[in-house]
């Protein structure tokens, strides 16, 4: 019953995120494979804009891969590896659905207070913010030092401080280059002068 | 008999027109302690189901939906909610017993869908009129599946789509566990429940003689649907069929 399920959650969340049906509707009955190593799994796209996971014969009109190194990446809110993701298939398909869905935001206050109750919802959540909060930084805490592993004992991610050296070094070459351009016009305008100025002596 | 004119009922081999006469008998038996058997021999399961169905219906407000072999009117209730007031639902089944307690229900229910008694091999509606066809634990009575799966292609319109709700092929390690359910409970619990034996016998067979989700999935092909994807439901119990006329 799983399907059932996440089909349900999936739908919920896009009911509180309303413009993201509008977004995807144009795409209804196409599905899109998700790969982020071990996980595989593929949503259909509902003809209401609504999202479901897809049954067991479709076939994905589009391919996205998130290897497990970018996946830490974005979780960092590294923008710089959304590149690093790999669209295949109808890539206009797979970039909406991707959009979508890290747009997705939860609005738990709206789903508690159907719960517990509108009054109590937001005692609930305010104490719930610094759970949520006390969560996010173990789980940063815990991204960072796997992040950690990953790039000074496999190198397989630039550190930061790697990454602010290179891009002053792109600016400085950048300059260098502008430099070098102008004093090659200079050059080039006396060489003109020079040439224009010999007919005449 | 001639081989065209012999079709199953259950795991008997019958003439063809005998067979919808002899359905009607088990739906005309059925009708009334229909819903609590459903309750009973699914485990409550089979409103799960049926409200994944319309879930993935992709069905919008203003909507409009044919409920085939609609019966108990479970389908269409659930349709009605999804449409709304400026949608449109109607309920239909070849049994005039099965279509009454169905209508009743939607009318006890503060819903009002038109209730046609037809036969889902001949549908009396215009080519390209809904935008969802379903048959919820339907189809598998149907003496011509093939010719009732064009019918549904043929009402649908371009971009609608079809649900076919079934028993289905069972996850082959439960299968002997499934077997000793429905042969041996079933009709037990139809005797206890509907104190009718015979008619669960029927049900039990003939979830037995319908097809598996590849070769219900190649039908609905044949019948002109475009594209077709399936879901197992409780290991294969159940198998969601959508089909997309394109
Ligand atoms: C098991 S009931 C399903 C009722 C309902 N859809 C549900 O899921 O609760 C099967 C129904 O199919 C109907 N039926 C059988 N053959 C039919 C046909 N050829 N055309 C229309 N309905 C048919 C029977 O009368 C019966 O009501």
């Amino acid at each position: 019953m799983l399907k059932p399920l996440l089909t349900k959650l999936l739908n919920h969340l896009i009911n509180q995120n309303l413009t993201a049906k509008e977004q995807l509707q144009p795409f209804a009955s196409k599905s899109v494979n998700f790969r982020l190593p071990p996980l595989n799994v593929t949503l259909v796209v509902l003809e209401d804009g609504g999202l479901a996971i897809a049954g067991e014969s479709s076939t994905p009109e589009a391919t996205v891969t998130i290897p497990m190194s970018v996946a830490l990446r974005l979780l960092a809110n590294d923008e710089a590896a959304n590149s690093l993701i790999t669209l295949e298939g109808d890539s206009e398909l797979a970039a909406t659905l991707a959009k979508v869905l890290r747009g997705f935001s939860w609005n738990y206050e709206e789903d508690l207070s159907r719960i517990v109750g509108a009054m109590p919802a937001s005692k609930v959540t305010s104490f719930g913010r610094k759970a949520t909060e006390q969560v996010s930084a173990q789980a940063q805490n815990a991204t960072a030092s796997l992040t950690e592993y990953l790039r000074e004992d496999q190198q397989l991610i630039a550190a930061n401080y790697a990454i602010q050296q290179f891009l002053s070094d792109v600016d400085d070459v950048r300059d260098d280059a502008e430099r070098l351009a102008k004093r090659l016009q200079k050059l080039e305008a006396a060489i003109t002068e020079k040439l224009n100025k010999k007919p005449a002596a | 008999m001639s081989e065209e004119s012999s079709t199953h009922f259950g795991f008997k081999t019958i003439n063809e027109n005998e067979k919808a006469q002899k359905v009607g008998e088990v739906f005309h038996s059925v009708a009334r302690n229909y819903d609590l058997m459903n309750d009973v021999m699914s485990a409550g399961l089979h409103r799960g189901w049926k409200r994944f169905a319309v879930e993935i219906s992709g069905v919008s407000a203003g909507g409009r939906v044919l409920d085939v072999a609609g019966g108990s009117g479970d389908m269409s209730r659930l349709f009605a909610k999804k449409v709304g007031d400026t949608g449109e639902v109607v309920l239909t089944d070849i049994n005039a017993s099965m279509l009454a307690v169905g209508r009743d229900r939607l009318i006890d229910a503060g819903l009002t869908a038109p209730a046609l008694q037809c036969d889902a091999e001949k549908l009396p509606f215009p080519d390209q009129y809904f935008d969802c066809v379903c048959v919820a634990f339907g189809l598998r009575n149907m003496t011509h599946k093939e010719k009732a799966l064009a019918e549904m292609q043929r009402v649908l319109k371009v971009g609608g789509r079809l649900l076919v709700l079934e028993f289905s092929q069972i996850w082959k390690p439960l299968a002997p566990l499934y077997d000793a359910y429905s042969f041996k409970l079933l009709p037990l619990m139809g005797k206890l429940f509907a104190k009718d034996a015979d008619s669960y016998q029927y049900l039990a067979e003939s979830i037995r003689m319908h097809p598996d989700q590849e070769t219900l999935r190649q039908m609905m092909l044949d019948a002109g649907f475009a594209k077709v994807d399936y879901y197992n439901l409780a290991a294969g119990v159940v198998a969601l069929h959508k089909g997309w006329k394109i």
